[in-house]
């Protein structure tokens, strides 16, 4: 079931990738100022939302764990986290590569990125914690639950404070006027990289209960061997 | 709830003033960066006061992450903390006594170098001293509200203290940026040229969000230290 | 009114897959003197420590006093604890530990119960010493001394007699005898040491792989006969 079910989204964001490269590189026409290079735009804004709505789903996720203490809340968290991480990291790389011909640079300390960057390593921080964790895996899960929450708390004040911060350097248009066909090729690549985040996201998830899964066998084994008697 | 707050903040008290592992060692520190500052950008002239702020701040943080990772290095030592966790002690009363601690500990480091600072960087608070302690605590109390919370998880990994500056700085970076603007609006309101009121109209954008982000974090803390300090 | 009464209902803890306790109902009257046996790594630290508040099960409910010590603050501060390690802060000298402990516990008259427990374990003399530089032994008395300074109704013994000499481990023994003798404090100790609460016990649990596998009544007897009771369940392990 899960397996035919994990074939089907594949193939969904197969096409789905399909229809957005055509949507993004020759149904959307080429933008009259900035040229081909807009064309990054597409990938840029979805994966923005896509890491966004993956920490919003590590906050949620992180609550849920500590009320309820069930595994999968915590699977839900590490998956969404190191794809909110990765996403954050090609808005990231697809900024800069967007910017250069733009900007003249390839980096500003310009507020959405430097609000992207902020929010990426407080979430690296959140990876770091759960790998080099000393004590038992229960409390690696709570100390990771804790800054999931902690965290996302400082997201609006990351984005109140870099705003204010460096308003004078906002190069991000507030407002974007957009032509017909390049709302579709928009909406197209959106749902493109969505759904390829749900994909991933369940597929770790999946790979996260079969290593949960391999240690508990491997625990059971090393307690039945017996590691009582001096 | 108090009585406990203050006890365990007088015995943290004590032990610094029998072992003094934190202050001295907190203070030089504070020293050695701002002359890493001053020896990087080839300080003095015009450029002193732009980046005056930034570099007290810079110092602050990074001494202050210092004295951060010894919060629960006493408590450690000799399972300490359990003793702490089996009195009648409610866990919250422990995280604002360990927080309370950070505090204290990150205003006097403050307070000793800023006369030193003053003169290394001819800056002058004058009139505005009040606003200046004000500033100081505030962010000081941004740092030791998420400190203390991070300095209990990154005393049980295998990072240790490494771990402490990898989850504060990313986090601190808002309260960061208001704390050198508010600073930054201290000292340029303290030239002798100019003449104003005992506080400064535009520094109270940058206090209110100090004070905000304080807040937030150690009211959350309190409700998530319980999580953070279970067996 | 004896306090300290423990009832542990189908208490589990878990580590993983590991269960470090497994489903074990205990339930020991107010007064008693409870002695924890098993082999190494049974469990009985794990149970000491859930028994102390210190480790929340992750099934099953633990009562003292009819409350549970993780969460109540009452009931905590009828417990007791002496563990592996002596608790105490190296930096402060043995007066300022006991009387830090005090105001944890809210003791009224700290200064005098501060001075009375040195003397009761012979301390008064060092007591302006840092623990640090204290011995072993020392640091070993002036742990139990913290850990009954608030007179807990439960008291929780982990290798009391570890580290202390013949005379040291008879005044421990003395110790309890008078407490048992009072009947206001239960005891439940976990010891190798079997020969110096042999005439104490009321009691024995021994644990085997988080289990509970014999929990009974002692009567009294010599001590092969309770040493065999420990160690009657350890066998073909």
């Amino acid at each position: 079931m899960s397996r035919l079910a994990s074939t089907g989204l594949a193939f969904f964001v197969f096409s789905a990738m399909v229809a957005a490269l055509y949507a993004v590189f020759l149904y959307a026409p080429t933008e009259g100022q900035m040229g081909l290079v807009q064309r990054i735009f597409y990938f840029h804004v979805s994966s923005a939302i896509c890491s966004l709505v993956a920490f919003s789903l590590v906050f949620l996720a992180s609550i849920q764990y500590l009320r309820r203490r069930e595994e999968r809340w915590d699977r839900l968290a590490v998956a969404s986290a190191e794809l909110g991480v990765i996403f954050a990291l090609i808005v990231l790389i697809t900024g800069p590569l967007w910017a250069r011909p733009i900007w003249g640079v390839f980096w500003r300390w310009e507020p959405r990125l430097t609000f992207m960057l902020i929010t990426f390593l407080m979430y690296v921080a959140y990876l770091m914690v759960r790998a080099y964790a000393a004590g038992s895996v229960e409390q690696t899960r709570r100390f990771a639950a804790v800054l999931g929450i902690v965290a996302f708390v400082n997201v609006p004040l990351v984005h109140f404070s870099v705003n204010l911060w460096s308003a004078d350097q906002q190069l991000h248009p507030q407002k974007v006027e957009l032509a017909p066909e390049m709302v579709v090729a928009r909406y197209v690549s959106l749902v493109a990289v969505g759904s390829l985040f749900l994909f991933l996201l369940k597929r770790r998830m999946e790979l996260e209960l079969a290593s949960q899964t391999l240690n508990r066998i491997r625990q059971e084994l090393d307690g039945e061997r017996g590691d009582d008697g001096p | 709830m108090i009585k406990g707050v203050v006890a365990i903040l007088w015995k943290d008290l004590r032990v610094e003033w029998r072992s003094r592992e934190r202050l001295g060692p907190m203070v030089v520190f504070v020293f050695l960066i701002i002359l890493v500052f001053n020896f990087s950008f080839e300080l003095g002239g015009s450029a002193l006061h732009e980046i005056g702020p930034g570099v007290l701040w810079s110092a602050f943080v990074f001494a202050g992450l210092f004295g951060l990772n010894h919060t629960f290095a006493t408590e450690l030592d000799n399972n300490c903390l359990d003793a702490l966790m089996l009195a009648p002690v409610s866990h919250s009363s422990l995280y604002l006594a360990k927080m309370l601690g950070n505090l204290l500990f990150l205003l006097v480091v403050e307070l000793l170098s800023l006369p030193f600072f003053c003169l290394f960087f001819n800056l002058s608070p004058g009139l505005y001293l009040v606003p200046l302690v004000a500033v100081l605590t505030l962010g000081a109390s941004c740092l030791a509200s998420v400190g203390t919370l991070f300095a209990a998880m990154s005393s049980n990994s295998r990072l240790r203290e490494f771990l402490l500056p990898l989850l504060v700085l990313p986090m601190i970076y808002p309260a960061l940026i208001w704390a050198v603007k508010a600073t930054a609006i201290v000292f340029e309101h303290s030239r002798p040229s100019t003449t104003g009121a005992f506080w400064p109209g535009s520094l109270t954008e940058p206090v209110s969000f100090l004070l905000v982000y304080s807040i937030v974090f150690t009211t959350l803390a309190l409700m998530l230290f319980d999580q953070v300090l279970e067996d | 009114m004896t306090t300290g009464a423990v009832r542990l209902e189908q208490v589990t803890k878990r580590y993983g897959a590991l269960a470090a306790v497994n489903s074990v109902d205990l339930e020991i009257e107010a007064g008693a003197l409870l002695l924890m046996a098993g082999a190494n790594g049974a469990g009985k630290s794990t149970l000491l420590r859930i028994l102390a508040g210190l480790i929340r099960p992750t099934q099953g409910r633990v009562l003292v006093n009819g409350q549970p010590p993780h969460s109540s603050l009452e009931s905590r501060a009828e417990i007791g604890l002496l563990s592996h390690k002596n608790l105490l802060y190296d930096t402060l000298t043995a007066r300022e530990n006991l009387l830090f402990c005090g105001r944890l516990y809210g003791l009224e008259d700290r200064r005098e119960t501060a001075e009375a427990a040195l003397a009761n374990v012979g301390m008064s003399a060092r007591a302006d010493t840092p623990v640090g530089t204290l011995s072993r032994g020392m640091k070993q008395r002036l742990a139990l001394a913290r850990a009954t300074l608030h007179r807990p109704g439960l008291l929780l013994l982990d290798e009391p007699f570890e580290g202390l000499d013949r005379r040291a481990s008879q005044a421990l023994s003395q110790r309890l005898t008078d407490l048992r003798a009072r009947r206001e404090t239960t005891v439940v100790v976990v010891t190798h040491r079997v020969d110096e609460v042999v005439d104490l016990v009321d009691r024995v649990a021994v644990l085997e792989r988080g289990r509970l596998c014999c929990d009974s009544a002692w009567r009294g007897g010599s001590l092969e006969e309770l040493q065999a009771l420990c160690d009657s369940h350890l066998q073909g392990v």
